[in-house]
């Protein structure tokens, strides 16, 4: 461990460490461009030059790119060093455009920070500034480039960290331009984050251009719930509305970055179009009103037989607080259990893998990128979770090898190992993986079941022919591999593959592996939903109630079965029969139109809450904002309404579990704080996991990981699916996400929508030239429930004898009826352009 | 008998300095019948000027909501179609603007001016809080020369990027010539 000396004050580091770190450790902030910690250092802006006193070498050298020694003694202070960076700060200024009254990044701008603490206020360069032209890269990103200074963060966090590279380095020398090659919309999903690394104004957050400055802005620590990731942010607020959400540096999840679809998700908070006053058989009314009429038509329903005719349903974009209000407020009022998916088999997938998640083999995000072999079962990483790609990515880079086991046509920024097959083959063929890859001495220490198991697996022989020569190789890798990974998806799979995917990790820790696995589930808070969900209760058996004509009255919690449940036609038959519909939300879904009683409640950002990601990390939030109108619609695009007021007009709305508390009882209903506690509380009888998250409602920042309390989870499944039936000449239609446009929140964000793009059918190569179609060519599929047309997009890096059909908005995917549905080849026609 | 001849001296004097005084022409004068011009610099109600050019100056930059000390100016920025950076709307509560004339020396582009018109009074409250329309004027106030986007290098109608002020053409991105 190197000690040195910087300044006058000694520290010990570890060693690699850069003096420009070591510095940081004690508290000094070296001037820097092109360092970054994600990204490392290149010495290309010469601004964190210090002098070196003693030790291996001496004079000014940059910090960045020496590393920490014993008896080095460093200065930061020295004239000649002060000197030198007063300089190159003067050489970086020369072409600057001066135009930071009219940049986005003015404020916070690292140039600005530089400049004034650099001590160069004075021009005294006459010559005339170089100058460049900007380029369009989409709907969320501004380019201007003369104010570039070359520090190289963009292009290097763009290719090598992103795996993108159509963004990049150009020209030569004095005139090295930032861009693409032609103008267009960025590919990478990441490419947000240009906006937070770029020391300057050449990128700066376009949905928020000319909103307002950094200073200005009330910002807070928040979580992204546009996936299961549960990514940490900031979000900025101003004048009454969310303008920015940034990326917040975390150890254990996300990192430096967020994706796109998490940094621009939030617009749904201030829509116009947000519903803010409760709405009783189309009129407005008051919350006091509305809970009324909610409460005289539970009246209807109160004796005992009754109260089994209401069903209440939540949604996994439910924070913590309302997911257990909902399940509390069926069970206190004797309802039918609630409803937190789309079908059984979710919940079946979502509680198995819960209970999966030990200690020792749960894996955050972070550590995925310390893995050296990652097989990822059933999951698409750059659609479902996009940061989970970037994680993979860099597991990569540092030599890990990715294996993907998916039927979709995966795209991932790196190279990897795609062995697209059906949803019941790719089990089979990880399980061969792993019986070609374990040593057969290690696995005599099994015990009875994992022997079993072991014995039970395929084995290279059983599977396809094509796919044995890429099997084999793998398990070469994977039996060098000292830290291997599951990734498993929990959507798209069968029902038991969430317990295979831990069945096969136990087995490689059995033969010595210190294995990892990680889950990726729907919804930010589909952990805690697949926890509270009664087994058997699902959106689908509230439908049958609702037909048989047991459940008379449903009330839905920021819940839209519109947008996922996969048969629209019988959802909306099953909403008429109805003789309620209660609908709390802050989004003007289309379920929200047809509700009986609309009651509004609050966002993420004006309540806070907590919420669980997909490996148990239990993560609180604090409100943002105080909540209301923005000013933008209050003043209607002009100054604000000239008339003075106390009260802010358009906060009438609540949280959920606030509203819902009223349903409960006559008392008076309890403070926000106190019904806080006594949701904590009732949740530690529920699961003694729960105990811990009171503190986490005060924001620790890493969270707190929630493991189920010891239980005697079911290890080794004996019966598994062993696939490869043919399907006799027929497609299995499966509807997928993609990365934007098919999650609920986000598809609020205009600036996403271009990003959406048009949707598109995949097929397999080969069916595609039996039914003699091409790629581009507008087709019909017939579904269960009518025909849907889009564009059809022939691949052959998918698995054969599947149609993927994305959940498109624009789409009418939800013809499908079921989830799993077969389509025969007939059923797909050719349409005329 | 000398103390007393000095006394009676210096009462008569000043009894004849008095009396000369009455036949003078007042100097005092009388506001509001005559109103005194102020000097161009002295500090009263704020104006936004134009440019030259008869544009609006003021970018909405928020550098002088951020350096007032009484936080009486609000605003609101916003992109015109030509890329012009301008305040979708401005406010200034003149209950609470104490005149001390930092707004103005913040202003990049000389937008923002104190004029010595002092005379604002209101019984109205509400009707000291100025907005845009009450605060745009159709000169230059004090800067006449100045437009900020001469000099700026961002594109606008006045300039493309390489014509402002001391500015190269833009570079050919697709050369490798230095």
């Amino acid at each position: 461990m190197p000690t040195i000396i910087i300044d006058d004050r000694e520290i010990e580091v570890a060693p690699g460490t850069k003096v420009i770190e070591a510095a940081e450790q004690l508290g000094i902030m070296i001037p820097r461009f092109c360092y970054h910690p994600a990204l490392g250092s290149v010495g290309a802006c010469r601004v964190c030059a210090v002098k070196f006193l003693q030790g291996p070498f001496k004079g000014v050298q940059m910090s960045c790119m020496v590393d920490a020694q014993d008896d080095m003694v460093v200065s930061t202070t020295d004239k000649e060093a002060v000197a030198f960076r007063k300089y190159v700060i003067e050489c970086l200024m020369l072409h600057h455009p001066h135009d930071c009254p009219v940049c986005d990044a003015g404020g916070h701008c690292l140039l600005q920070d530089m400049t004034v603490s650099g001590g160069h206020g004075i021009r005294r360069y006459l010559g005339k500034k170089r100058t460049y032209p900007d380029q369009y890269l989409g709907p969320l990103i501004q380019h201007e480039m003369n104010r570039c200074i070359h520090c190289y963060r963009c292009s290097r966090f763009y290719q090598d960290f992103g795996g993108y590279h159509d963004l990049g380095a150009m020209q030569s020398a004095n005139q090295t331009y930032f861009g693409r090659f032609e103008e267009g919309i960025l590919e990478s999903p990441f490419s947000g984050n240009l906006i937070d690394i770029c020391p300057t104004g050449v990128y700066t957050d376009k949905p928020s251009r000319y909103f307002g400055r950094r200073w200005d802005y009330e910002r807070s620590p928040s979580l992204c719930i546009n996936c299961s990731l549960g990514c940490q942010t900031v979000v900025s607020c101003r004048y009454r509305k969310v303008v920015r959400q940034e990326a917040r540096l975390s150890e254990s999840v996300n990192g430096h970055f967020i994706c796109d679809r998490g940094r621009y998700g939030f617009f749904y908070n201030s829509l116009a179009q947000r519903p803010r006053s409760c709405i009783v058989d189309d009129q407005t009314t008051s919350v006091d009103q509305a809970l009324a009429a909610v409460k005289q038509k539970l009246e209807t329903f109160a004796d005992k037989d009754r109260a089994q005719a209401v069903a209440c349903a939540g949604s996994t974009r439910n924070s913590l607080e309302t997911l257990a209000m909902v399940k509390h407020v069926c069970q206190t009022n004797r309802w039918q259990p609630p409803a937190y998916f789309e079908d059984a088999a979710a919940t079946y997938k979502l509680k198995s893998a819960i209970s999966r998640l030990e200690p020792d083999l749960t894996v955050s995000l972070r550590e995925i990128e310390s893995a050296d072999f990652i097989a990822v079962l059933g999951a698409d990483p750059l659609n479902e979770a996009p940061m989970l790609a970037l994680a993979l990515r860099q597991a990569q880079r540092k030599g890990a090898t990715v294996a993907v086991f998916d039927p979709r046509p995966i795209f991932l920024p790196f190279e990897f190992k795609h062995l697209p097959a059906n949803l019941d083959m790719i089990q089979t063929d990880l399980g061969a993986l792993l019986n070609a890859a374990l040593e057969p001495a290690a696995l005599k220490k099994l015990d009875g079941s994992a022997r079993e198991f072991y014995a039970s697996l395929a084995t290279v022989k059983q599977i396809s022919a094509a796919r044995q020569a890429e099997i084999v190789a793998l398990a070469e890798l994977l039996k060098a591999s000292q830290r291997p990974i599951i990734v498993c998806g929990t959507e798209m799979v069968r029902r038991q593959t969430p317990a295979l995917a831990a069945d096969y990790a136990l087995l490689m820790q059995a033969a010595g592996k210190s294995v990892g696995l990680f889950y990726v589930m729907p919804g930010a808070n589909g952990f805690a939903a697949g926890l509270l969900a009664d087994e058997d209760v699902s959106v689908e058996t509230l439908i049958a109630g609702i037909e048989k004509g047991s459940i008379k009255m449903l009330i839905l919690v920021e819940s839209n079965p519109l947008w996922q449940f996969p048969d629209r036609h019988r959802l909306e038959q099953a909403l008429q029969q109805l003789e309620v519909l209660v609908v709390m939300d802050y989004i003007n879904s289309e379920v929200a139109q047809k509700a009986d009683i609309f009651l509004p409640t609050t966002t993420l950002y004006e309540t806070g809450g907590v919420y669980v990601n997909q490996e148990g990390r239990a993560q609180g939030v604090k409100p943002a904002y105080q909540g209301g109108i923005p000013i933008a619609q209050t003043g209607h695009g002009d100054h604000p309404p000239r008339v003075y007021g106390t009260e802010i007009p358009g906060a009438e709305p609540q949280a959920a579990w606030q509203l819902l508390a009223h349903l409960i009882g006559t008392g008076q209903p309890l403070t926000a704080e106190d019904l806080r506690a006594e949701i904590w509380q009732w949740l530690a009888k529920i699961d003694s996991g729960f105990k811990a998250l009171p503190c986490v409602a005060d924001i620790q920042p890493q969270g707190a990981r929630f493991f189920q309390a010891p239980h005697a989870a079911e290890r080794f499944l004996r019966e598994r699916p062993i696939g490869g039936a043919d399907n006799d000449g027929q497609l299995e239609v499966m509807a997928v996400e993609m990365t934007f446009g098919t999650e609920e929140l986000s598809a609020d964000s205009a600036c996403l929508k271009a990003l959406a793009g048009s949707p598109v059918i995949f097929m397999y190569s080969s069916d595609a030239k039996q039914l003699n179609l091409t790629d581009g060519d507008r087709v019909s599929v017939e579904l269960n429930g009518g025909a849907v047309e889009a564009r059809l997009q022939v691949t052959a890096n998918m698995a054969a004898g599947m149609l993927i059909i994305p959940r498109h908005k624009d789409l009418d995917w939800q013809k499908m009826n079921t989830d799993k549905t077969f389509v025969h080849k007939d059923q797909i026609r050719k349409l005329k352009d | 008998m000398n103390d007393a001849v000095e006394a009676v001296k210096a009462l008569a004097i000043g009894f004849a300095t008095t009396f000369k005084h009455l036949f003078r022409k007042p100097i005092t004068e009388e506001y509001p019948e005559y109103k005194r011009p102020l000097p161009a610099r002295s500090r009263a109600r704020i104006i936004l000027t134009r440019d030259p050019d008869g544009a609006e100056r003021c970018v909405a930059c928020y550098l002088c909501s951020a350096v007032c000390p009484v936080s009486c100016i609000s605003m609101q920025s916003a992109e015109n179609e030509d890329g012009r950076r301008y305040a979708q709307w401005f406010r200034i509560n003149f209950a609470r603007c104490i005149y001390c004339g930092l707004c103005e020396e913040a202003c990049p582009t000389s937008a923002i001016q104190l004029t010595p018109e002092f005379e604002n009074c209101e019984n109205d409250i509400l009707a000291l809080v100025y907005e845009k329309k009450n605060l745009l004027v159709d000169h230059q106030g004090k800067d006449k020369e100045y437009n900020y986007y001469k000099y700026a290098g961002v594109a606008t109608e006045v300039g493309k990027k390489g014509e402002h002020v001391k500015e190269e053409r833009p570079v050919n991105i697709k050369s490798n010539l230095p």
